[in-house]
């Protein structure tokens, strides 16, 4: 399992938490088995069907994304990669048809109140 | 009438129509004349403006000093007037450019003074509507664990000085780091800028997890300055609850199960008093933080000065 099998845990043990240096690898990896999910025009990387290609194409990026992030992460980042996908899609969309955004940040909008 | 008056003159109307750069085909020439008509009656009253003003200012510039007056010259045949000068108390003789300068100077001073003011009232008076009326909207009475000394911190321990307080947890994926990282940089921007010092502080939204000794672990990563707190779970609930924090852990957890937290994610400024002054948000980046935070320190009045304010007559300009 490598230096790194803190995070393999089978859902018994308790999973430290990530330092500085476990963090940016774990980022690291995403973003090497995304770049490589983009390669292949795969979005969701938990659907069934994407299973064979992922396993085809990104199997070395995959195994490392695994390895080098916590269970909790795995899940959380390849959900945020749909969310994320969706969003520029819809943001596409919306500067197609010329939408204006809103600046709903607190302090714009307590500016907009007065 | 008018129109045919112009229109029989043809050199004048056309040069007045290549004047305002149209040209017209011949055959819509006449019409376009038309339509251009009101455009060279216009341009013939101002011409007979500029007329009288040129033979207004064949006369010479008044000379007569603030506080002189006119007197009538009864043997002068064309009723001409002249000044008489206060000769006695020297006459208050002032040079147009030096006035122009004066004007300029004061001017733009005052505009200075006057838009950093409007600036820092409109900064206090959204602080004042934060703090609501009576009872503050944000923050509260808590009790919580100090992760590095083990003592009890309270709300009183935010008084007498300015802190930014942050709501995470350590098994945070992305966004945590990332935000207290953002808080490292504004400390040291704000030490080394302004030479304002805030205490920041870490409450945990996953207390079963994040144990003092976790806390302080996670915590080294970051700004040497960032205290930890953490507390029981009803502590926490408690405090997140004052501070209008959102947070769920996921229902039906084993023991030792790996899993995140949803929470709400905001620095929350709070003022030497303890109270609430305003968030900051993802949407402020390392560099407008700072900025932010700066200003809204500026607009700081402490409450003693505010209460005294209010029986003053000029009350209404803070209002």
């Amino acid at each position: 399992m490598g230096l790194l099998n803190w995070f393999s845990g089978n859902g018994d043990d308790d999973a430290p938490v990530a330092n500085r240096q476990q963090r940016e690898q774990c980022w690291e990896s995403r973003d090497l088995f995304f770049k490589c999910l983009d390669n292949v025009d795969i979005i969701d990387a938990n659907d069934k069907k994407n299973k064979d290609i992922i396993k085809k194409n990104c199997n070395i990026e995959e195994s490392n994304f695994e390895k080098d992030c916590a269970k909790s992460w795995i899940s959380y980042f390849k959900d945020k990669r749909i969310s994320d996908y969706k969003k520029l899609k819809f943001k596409e969309e919306m500067d197609k048809i010329g939408a204006q955004p809103i600046n709903l940040s607190p302090q714009e909008f307590s500016g907009m109140k007065k | 009438m008018i129109s045919r008056q112009i229109l029989s003159r043809p050199i004048v109307g056309r040069s007045l129509l290549l004047r305002s750069g149209l040209t017209c085909r011949p055959v819509l020439g006449n019409s376009c004349r038309l339509l251009h008509s009101f455009r060279v009656l216009k341009q013939k009253e101002n011409d007979n403006d500029k007329g009288e003003i040129v033979f207004k200012s064949k006369k010479p510039l008044s000379r007569i000093p603030i506080g002189g007056s006119f007197e009538k010259q009864s043997n002068s045949a064309n009723g001409d007037r002249k000044p008489i000068v206060n000769t006695a108390s020297g006459t208050i003789e002032f040079s147009t450019w030096k006035a122009a300068l004066l004007f300029i100077v004061v001017g733009s001073g005052l505009y200075f003074i006057f838009e950093k003011e409007k600036k820092r009232l409109e900064v206090e008076r959204e602080a004042e509507a934060n703090r609501g009326y009576g009872k503050p909207v944000v923050g509260g009475p808590f009790s919580l664990i100090n992760c590095s000394t083990g003592d009890r911190f309270n709300e009183e321990n935010l008084n007498d000085n300015w802190s930014i307080i942050y709501f995470g947890f350590t098994h945070c994926p992305d966004i945590c780091p990332d935000e207290l990282d953002k808080l490292g940089v504004w400390l040291n921007s704000l030490k080394t800028k302004f030479n304002i010092k805030l205490q920041p502080i870490f409450i945990t939204c996953d207390p079963a997890r994040d144990t003092p000794e976790v806390m302080e672990n996670y915590l080294k990563d970051f700004h040497p300055d960032i205290v930890g707190l953490t507390g029981s779970y009803d502590e926490i609930k408690n405090t997140c609850k004052q501070y209008r924090v959102y947070f769920s852990t996921p229902p039906n957890l084993k023991p030792g199960q790996d899993y995140l937290v949803d929470h709400s994610v905001f620095f929350y400024l709070m003022d030497p008093e303890g109270q609430f002054v305003q968030v900051l948000g993802m949407s402020n980046d390392e560099v407008t933080g700072v900025d932010k935070i700066k200003e809204l320190i500026d607009g700081y009045v402490p409450s003693s000065e505010r209460e005294k304010r209010k029986g003053k007559w000029y009350s209404f300009l803070f209002e």
